[in-house]
């Protein structure tokens, strides 16, 4: 797949972007970050940052963000399992698909809410498998009938044999990071197949304000030796976690997606690893989250022109919903933030499908629709092409005055990369509509994943190497 | 498109298989709309002697049915048909002495022109283009076209079916009048009369006691089958 490049809306000058960076720096110089993790905390001190055990706090200085940034990569390719499915995450290209986890779902047959289960993530796992547009999946709900110490495992294993785009996921505890590690090793051929081809990659977090904690750090700091793509966000939250103002948030933000960079580089120089934001608004009449505010689109857009500038790839947020059902709020709101966060070039917008009600609960429905809106995004994305070709003097002369362009060539050969063809919404005339019984949206994108959910056969693995993952690991539920 | 060119068929094959082989080919290329083929690919047929008649059957109209109905399927765009529309009006050109020469018939003959005070043409130049890819002979007259010059049309051509096309609300009441006149000329009960265009319905058309209705352009072409075979 030919990478998309975004990165027609510039949401911060070169100055702001500037006076962002510079003030983050003095944060984590100044303030420093509090730092419970020990393996983290010693890596820090080892390479001589001014330490405080006795508060925990790690004082970064300057020269050390700047030595981590370049020793970074400038892109990280996340491979699917086929290479077509390849994400070139970098510069302003840009790539959308789910996010997660979630404890419940819409059931696609009820209608109703209710809590996941393991045949869960199979099945959104065969879904995202199938719709086109979805460009990747980070894991995206928990299996509720699996114990705790199973659950990482499980998770990625049902999604390796659902779905062969990339698979990123968060993870809940060391054990669960190394057998995840371990199975794909095995999946891929080798430790060093790998990391050739890394169809697997981590999400960890850094705390807002400035805090690294115990196991979120350790787990980075093994995913860092481990040499395998890590996504560092922070989820600074207006007026709560971060100052009200989106500017306040921004420079928080970078200070803390820094810190876990740092100490990325630190570990293991080299590390691919993303600038990372889930950042979004706090109803302050409730200190509700928010997931689908227009300033969540204009942080999440302002995040990817922070990495931009620093050179790194990033992983950001959009195409969420505050709404519980499928209705106008839910449509304008996934549409508003995606587009934001598309146009302004970001790399891995996760997130974008599947979710409804503040991102915490998927619906089936929801990911055929956000696979629609996603392909609308990334059609603006793409932009306007200008070639001698697309201005088509030829066509004009060939029409002739008050002619019209309907059968010549030239619209038959671009009418359909041109335009993109959507699969949802309904363009007939009303009379047409009402003979074939007024069907709606959410009507179609109910048959659509059911088809689907019948049909699509994915990739899968090979039933030895199937065997060989359950003799190696005995928690592998199947 | 594609810059193919026409191979000649190689001397030795035999006659059927030649004959076969270029109305295989004339249906295939219009198709795909490769309408700059089409003209020579006629004069090829024709010169193996295959009768004018099995050449708009069995090539273009054939190629045209299967047009349809991926369009109605919606695996192909109204561009695509219209391309192939003008790929078959490429072969009439060369065929249509032809035909008159063998004495074969067309399947109908049909007036169409947009109402008086209208200059919208799109949408009945689409229909005519369709229907003449069915087979059917199209004269068409044009835009803002009175109720006088479609009585003299239809005196003159004695065609089985006229079609009135109006996209004005204010123009599309003007139909009732020209087929009011069809009544006062005695040519009324010679002719079907449909009626189209965007703001057209079922019950305007039955209102102003036309014979037909279609809502699109590949329904106008159903429509004209039904009414006149």
């Amino acid at each position: 797949m030919k990478p998309t490049a975004g990165g027609q809306y510039r949401p911060l000058t070169e100055e702001a972007v500037r006076k962002i960076h510079d003030s983050a720096l003095c944060l984590l110089s100044e303030l420093g970050v509090e730092v419970h993790s020990r393996a983290a905390f010693e890596t820090f001190q080892e390479h001589g940052a001014a330490c405080d055990p006795s508060k925990q706090l790690v004082k970064i200085p300057r020269s050390m963000v700047e030595d981590a940034v370049s020793s970074a990569p400038p892109e990280v390719v996340l491979c699917g399992r086929e290479d077509k499915h390849d994400l070139y995450c970098g510069g302003t290209n840009v790539y959308l698909g789910t996010g997660g986890t979630v404890l419940n779902v819409i059931d696609l047959e009820t209608n109703l809410k209710r809590p996941t289960l393991l045949q869960d993530v199979r099945d959104i796992a065969r879904l995202c498998d199938a719709l086109e547009n979805i460009h990747f999946m980070v894991l995206p709900v928990y299996p509720n009938d699996l114990p705790a110490d199973e659950v990482d495992i499980n998770r990625f294993h049902s999604s390796v044999m659902n779905c062969s785009k990339h698979l990123m996921g968060g993870v809940y505890t060391l054990k669960g990071t190394q057998q995840v590690i371990r199975m794909a090793e095995e999946i891929a051929g080798s430790p060093a197949a790998l990391r050739k081809r890394p169809f697997v990659s981590f999400i960890t977090c850094v705390v807002s304000p400035l805090k690294i904690d115990a196991l979120y750090g350790d787990i980075l700091c093994h995913v860092a030796r481990a040499g395998l793509p890590v996504a560092i966000p922070a989820e600074p939250l207006t007026g709560a976690t971060a100052p009200v103002t989106i500017a306040g948030l921004l420079t928080g933000l970078h200070a803390e997606t820094l810190s876990g960079v740092v100490l990325a580089q630190l570990v293991n120089p080299g590390t691919p690893v993303f600038y990372a934001c889930v950042g979004t608004s706090t109803d302050l009449k409730t200190m509700g989250y928010l997931s689908g505010s227009v300033e969540m689109g204009l942080i999440n857009a302002g995040a990817a022109a922070m990495a931009q500038h620093l050179g790194l790839p990033n992983y950001t947020t959009a195409g969420m919903s505050d709404s519980k059902i499928v209705d106008a709020q839910n449509g304008y709101e996934k549409a508003i933030t995606s587009t934001l966060v598309a146009l302004a070039g970001s790399n891995f917008i996760h997130d974008a499908a599947g979710l409804v009600e503040f991102a915490t609960c998927a619906s089936y429905k929801q990911y055929v629709i956000d696979d629609e809106i996603i392909g609308m995004v990334m059609r603006a994305a793409r932009g306007i092409e200008v070639t001698d070709e697309t201005i088509a003097i030829e066509a004009y002369r060939r029409a002739g005055h008050g002619g019209n362009f309907l059968a010549d060539p030239h619209t038959v050969r671009w009418m359909r990369k041109e335009h993109y063809l959507p699969k949802l919404s309904d363009r007939q005339l009303r009379v047409n509509w009402e003979k074939s019984g007024r069907p709606c949206v959410e009507e179609k994108a109910r048959a659509a994943a059911r088809r689907i959910l019948r049909e699509h056969k994915p990739l899968g693995l090979p039933e030895w190497l199937n065997d060989r993952l359950i003799g190696m690991l005995p928690e592998l539920r199947w | 498109m594609s810059e193919r060119i026409i191979s000649p068929v190689p001397e030795n094959t035999p006659n059927l298989a030649k004959q076969m082989d270029v109305l295989q080919r004339l249906c295939e290329e219009l198709q795909q709309g490769n309408f700059d083929l089409m003209a020579d690919l006629t004069r090829e047929a024709l010169r193996q002697g295959i009768e004018p008649g099995r050449i708009l059957n069995e090539a273009l109209v054939a190629g045209m049915d299967i047009v349809g109905d991926k369009f109605r399927r919606d695996e192909i765009f109204l561009p695509e048909v219209l391309i192939s529309a003008k790929a078959m009006q490429a072969s009439m050109d060369v065929l249509r002495p032809s035909l008159v020469g063998a004495g074969v018939r067309m399947a109908g003959k049909i007036v169409l022109g947009t109402v008086k005070g209208d200059i919208h043409d799109i949408g009945k130049n689409l229909v005519g283009m369709l229907r003449e890819g069915a087979g059917y002979e199209v004269i068409n007259l044009g835009t803002d076209v009175s109720a006088e010059k479609f009585v003299q049309s239809v005196k003159a051509n004695q065609p089985n079916l006229v079609g009135l096309s109006a996209l004005l609300t204010t123009t599309m009441l003007g139909m009732k009048d020209i087929i009011h006149s069809f009544v006062e000329a005695g040519v009324r009960d010679k002719i079907k009369v449909v009626v189209g265009g965007a703001p057209v319905t079922e019950d305007f058309a039955r209102n102003v006691e036309a014979d037909g209705y279609a809502p699109d352009a590949a329904r106008a072409v159903e429509k004209v089958r039904e009414l006149i075979g």
